[in-house]
């Protein structure tokens, strides 16, 4: 199966789920596939799952999706034991494996010699719902489950090298994280910017108060 | 050697400061502080393994609304230079990143971290205070927070042991 289709297939099970995107192919697929500010890329290899465990600590009762990579997980491997510490039972990661560094020009990673089981290795870290994925249909059936039951969820989804040709993104990473936030703010009704009133503004009123 | 009376002083003022969240890796000197956070109901506690994770974590709880803090030895803001340029940098993340200053002047381990930790700070751009007097570290923590919420850039307070 190919990533887009497989993204084709998630986007309209997804309401108001939040993603975290890891940096390179699925990224840019997830954006064209399902435009929305509840989307995150991400810059730094490895650490999306990082980012989408602290937003799923920092909201608990919110679904948190986090697209990784092969190479990605690799590279912050640990982050599965911090994931399997916390438990955090609104995260779903899910490992788009590709078995190659695509966005690096396609050089093996870890799982290119196909010993490594990714689940296996989830499970060791103490995360319990756990699905190996080959099909759009049983990829369909694990974001079904993790939807609707409580986490951690890992689904490792063996896919076929290649992207799709799709839009750039839309905005920088600046522009995203402004439009996340106020995503956040608006669907949980928090305030989350506060911007503070300047030492000049409070002086000035206390004299005017005076 | 660390004070309990010292370490309750940093997390007094991380509370004061609306520090809602700390992500941690240990330090020996770091004990007493780690262990209140342990006990303490008021902050969530989320240790990491690795210090970039921790720049990961904080960055998901900031966009997510609650206010960070990386606690850590100067070793690991070492390791961790690249999540805070392309993540917390990048994107503008207000992140205290409260540093154990190995190597400061009298510590006779890790003399080569004591030598570039500060240029490194400044090589990133980060702008940080070094805390030496125990009766400034309130202060000073609510001073790392008002500058990190301001420029929304990682602030560093380097911890010598004078304030542990």
């Amino acid at each position: 199966m190919k990533r887009y289709e497989c993204l084709q297939a998630i986007a309209p099970m997804i309401k108001d789920e939040l993603f975290v995107t890891t940096a390179g192919g699925a990224t840019n697929e997830w954006f064209a596939v399902r435009p929305s500010d509840g989307n995150l890329q991400v810059k730094t290899l490895g650490l999306c799952s990082s980012i989408g465990l602290g937003v799923a600590i920092a909201l608990p009762r919110r679904k948190v999706f986090v697209f990784d990579g092969d190479g990605a997980l690799w590279m912050n491997f640990g982050s599965l034991a911090t994931i399997g510490l916390h438990q955090p039972k609104n995260l779903v990661h899910i490992c788009w494996d590709n078995r190659q560094y695509e966005s690096s020009g396609g050089e093996p990673t870890v799982s290119t010699a196909g010993r490594i089981d990714y689940a296996e290795a989830a499970r060791a870290a103490g995360i319990q719902s756990l699905r190996h994925v080959n099909t759009v249909a049983e990829l369909r059936d694990a974001v079904r489950y993790a939807l609707d039951h409580d986490g951690p969820h890992f689904i490792w989804a063996s896919i076929e090298p290649g992207r799709t040709q799709v839009p750039p993104l839309p905005y920088d990473e600046l522009e995203n994280k402004y439009r996340f936030i106020r995503y956040i703010e608006e669907t949980e009704g928090v305030s989350i910017l506060q911007i503070p009133i300047s030492h000049s503004y409070q002086l000035g009123s206390e004299k005017r108060g005076r | 050697m660390a004070s309990p009376e010292r370490a309750r002083e940093i997390v007094v003022g991380l509370k004061e400061a609306g520090i809602q969240l700390v992500a941690s890796v240990p330090d020996i000197n770091l004990l007493q502080v780690l262990n209140l956070l342990y006990e303490d109901r008021g902050i969530i506690h989320v240790p990491v393994g690795r210090e970039e994770e921790g720049v990961g974590v904080c960055t998901g709880a900031y966009l997510g609304g609650k206010r960070p803090a990386l606690l850590m030895q100067n070793a690991g803001f070492m390791a961790s230079c690249n999540g805070l340029t392309t993540t917390a940098l990048q994107f503008g993340i207000p992140v205290v990143l409260l540093v154990y200053y190995a190597g400061d002047m009298g510590d006779n381990a890790f003399h080569m971290l004591g030598l570039l930790t500060e240029p490194v700070l400044d090589g990133l751009g980060i702008k940080y205070s070094v805390m030496r007097d125990p009766s400034m570290v309130r202060k000073q923590i609510a001073e790392a927070v008002t500058a990190a919420e301001a420029s929304k850039r990682p602030v560093a307070l380097l911890l010598t042991r004078a304030v542990l």
